[in-house]
């Protein structure tokens, strides 16, 4: 059938004037100002019905707290896996933008090459336009990083002449692996230079493992979205099954389907808020309750790491996330149920 | 107002509730529908109220075949009608004057002209003293007077009553039927399911007699 809703007026006004004439019937306006009157109207009625009902199902959240608290209590436990997940990758991210910063080229000039050369082949280097920055590091300089790194200070005291060459740290402006690759090889063709080195491989390991946990976190997220939806459509579930009757009667005096969903839609959004809401409380104290074993942990590595939080936006858009999915859940509940209701 | 044309109405496939119906309402007219329990009385009033459709005919209320009605538009359709039923349909846990003003609620009047059409519908069946009251705490004459008034609380054009004064003692029920009968006086298409036969015989208006989900007797036609 069309949806038209030209017949329902039509049989509305063939139905209305064989009543006798009320006061608002004749208080009613005619013509085309009452269109738009009667659609203001409506709209109004619609805002009026909207905020009864967000009250409405509040005070009957309010009316069993223990229950209610328990439902949004698994709503934030299925929401703060996830968003753990996800702040760990995000302060991940960060580490990966220091990671960019440390990937570099080491180029080792050949063993005859001295300091006056080295200065040369630096400048040339620098001159490339894919280089940020170079820094040389004599041959002392590298025997003395190597003894710190390594702790060998006695047997390589014994060595007569210096077996390490002078090297130059590149510095790429395009850390793109395939980029460096390419830099190494320009580098490599310079006269003086031995061999150069792309510490990439770890970088890439480090990567791919971020890439991972995100598409982890993504799949988590979206089973425990499910989770939330399934949880907040079995409660609604019941709380329509109570409100069968309730739900019978208006029916039959001429709800129209909205009008039934419209509570219950409410209460699936104040679900999802205060699931979300209690989901952000377990993530601060979770924070709260790891960042001393992990700020002892960095320092032990000599580094500081804060915990991660949740900022503004965040906390927006994981209480956003909690609501819709509370609101979805509930509609998919109602729906499904109102199809097999039939008042009597 | 109401003409059923042809009309049949089989439930399961095999179990014919309805059969063979031909006959018209005319607007502002007042009929009662008896026969024995069984005979179809309910189920003629559920196709009028399009809660089902007919599997043979049409009916035709104010010149629209209300099959033909899309699923969306049910709800309007069934707002234009007024309708009491015999277990009154309230809601227990709200106060007689929310279970009146229900219908109103539903189609977005505006809570300060609800309230006014509340309490003239109340009075008009002399409940207004218990508009704060809740249905339990009321008798079964009142309850049903309750269901009277929030069927007429939006001024429908077409009342339908199943069994209004099922459970009822003569006096009271006598009552409920001259409420009907002022509905009709002004201008209120009445139908009303009953078998309540020396009751109606009384009252002089047009009977309906279903026997078998047949039409058998169609009297006091004007």
């Amino acid at each position: 059938m069309k949806p038209s809703t030209t017949p329902k007026r039509r049989q509305g006004s063939a139905l209305n004037t064989s009543a006798k004439k009320t006061a608002v019937d004749k208080a009613a306006p005619r013509g085309a100002r009452s269109q738009q009157t009667r659609f203001v109207s409506r709209l109004r009625a619609w805002g009026r019905h909207h905020r009864s009902m967000a009250w409405d199902s509040f005070q009957r959240l309010v009316r069993y707290p223990i229950g209610n608290l328990l439902t949004m209590l698994a709503i934030a436990i299925a929401l703060v896996l996830p968003a753990a997940l996800w702040l760990t990758l995000d302060s991940a991210r960060l580490l990966d933008a220091e990671l960019d910063e440390s990937a570099t080229l080491t180029v080792y000039l050949e063993l005859a090459a001295d300091e006056a050369q080295a200065l040369r082949i630096e400048e040339a280097v620098n001159a490339e336009q894919s280089v940020l920055e170079t820094q040389l590091i004599s041959a002392e300089q590298g025997m003395a990083d190597f003894q710190q790194a390594l702790g060998l200070d006695d047997a390589l005291a014994g060595l007569e002449n210096n077996p390490l060459p002078i090297s130059i740290v590149v510095r790429p402006a395009n850390v793109d692996p395939a980029a460096m690759q390419q830099l190494a090889n320009t580098l490599e063709a310079f006269s003086g230079v031995d061999e150069v080195r792309v510490d990439l491989a770890w970088v890439e390991r480090l990567r791919n493992l971020a890439e991972l946990g995100r598409r982890v976190a993504l799949a988590l997220g979206v089973l425990f979205g499910l989770g939330v939806l399934l949880v907040v459509g079995n409660t609604i579930r019941l709380s329509v099954e109570s409100r069968r009757r309730e739900i019978e009667v208006v029916m039959l005096i001429g709800a129209t389907h909205a009008f039934v969903r419209r509570p219950f839609l409410y209460s699936g959004a104040w679900y999802g808020l205060g699931g979300g809401l209690l989901a952000l409380g377990l993530l601060g104290v979770g924070n709260h309750w790891l960042s001393l074993p992990v700020a002892a942990l960095a320092a032990s590595y000599g580094a500081s790491f804060s915990m991660p939080q949740l900022d503004v936006t965040g906390s927006t858009i994981l209480l956003s996330c909690s609501t819709l999915l509370g609101w979805l859940g509930a509609w998919m509940a109602v729906t499904r149920h109102l199809s097999s209701m039939r008042p009597r | 107002m109401i003409a059923f044309e042809h009309v049949g109405k089989r439930y399961g496939g095999r179990f014919e509730a309805l059969a063979h119906l031909n006959f018209r309402i005319a607007r502002g007219e007042m009929v009662f529908l008896t026969g024995h329990s069984g005979a179809g009385k309910s189920s003629l009033l559920r196709l009028v109220m399009r809660l089902e459709k007919p599997s043979r005919g049409r009916v035709v209320v104010a010149g629209h075949d209300i099959a033909q009605l899309h699923a969306s538009q049910v709800p309007f359709y069934r707002r234009q009608i007024g309708v009491v039923f015999q277990d009154h349909q309230l809601l227990f846990d709200r106060s007689i004057f929310h279970n009146v003003s229900l219908p109103l609620e539903i189609q977005g009047v505006e809570p300060r002209e609800s309230a006014r059409r509340v309490r003239a519908a109340l009075d008009k069946v002399g409940l207004l003293h218990r508009e704060k009251a809740l249905p339990i705490e009321l008798s079964g004459g009142e309850q049903q007077r309750v269901g009277i008034a929030r069927a007429v609380v939006n001024k429908p054009a077409l009342l339908l009553a199943d069994e209004p004064t099922g459970n009822l003692d003569p006096q009271l029920s006598a009552d409920i039927m001259a409420l009907f009968e002022d509905f009709n006086r002004i201008g209120t298409t009445v139908m009303i399911a009953s078998h309540d036969l020396a009751l109606i015989a009384r009252l002089r208006h047009r009977i309906l007699r279903l026997s078998d989900g047949r039409l058998v007797a169609d009297e006091g036609a004007v």
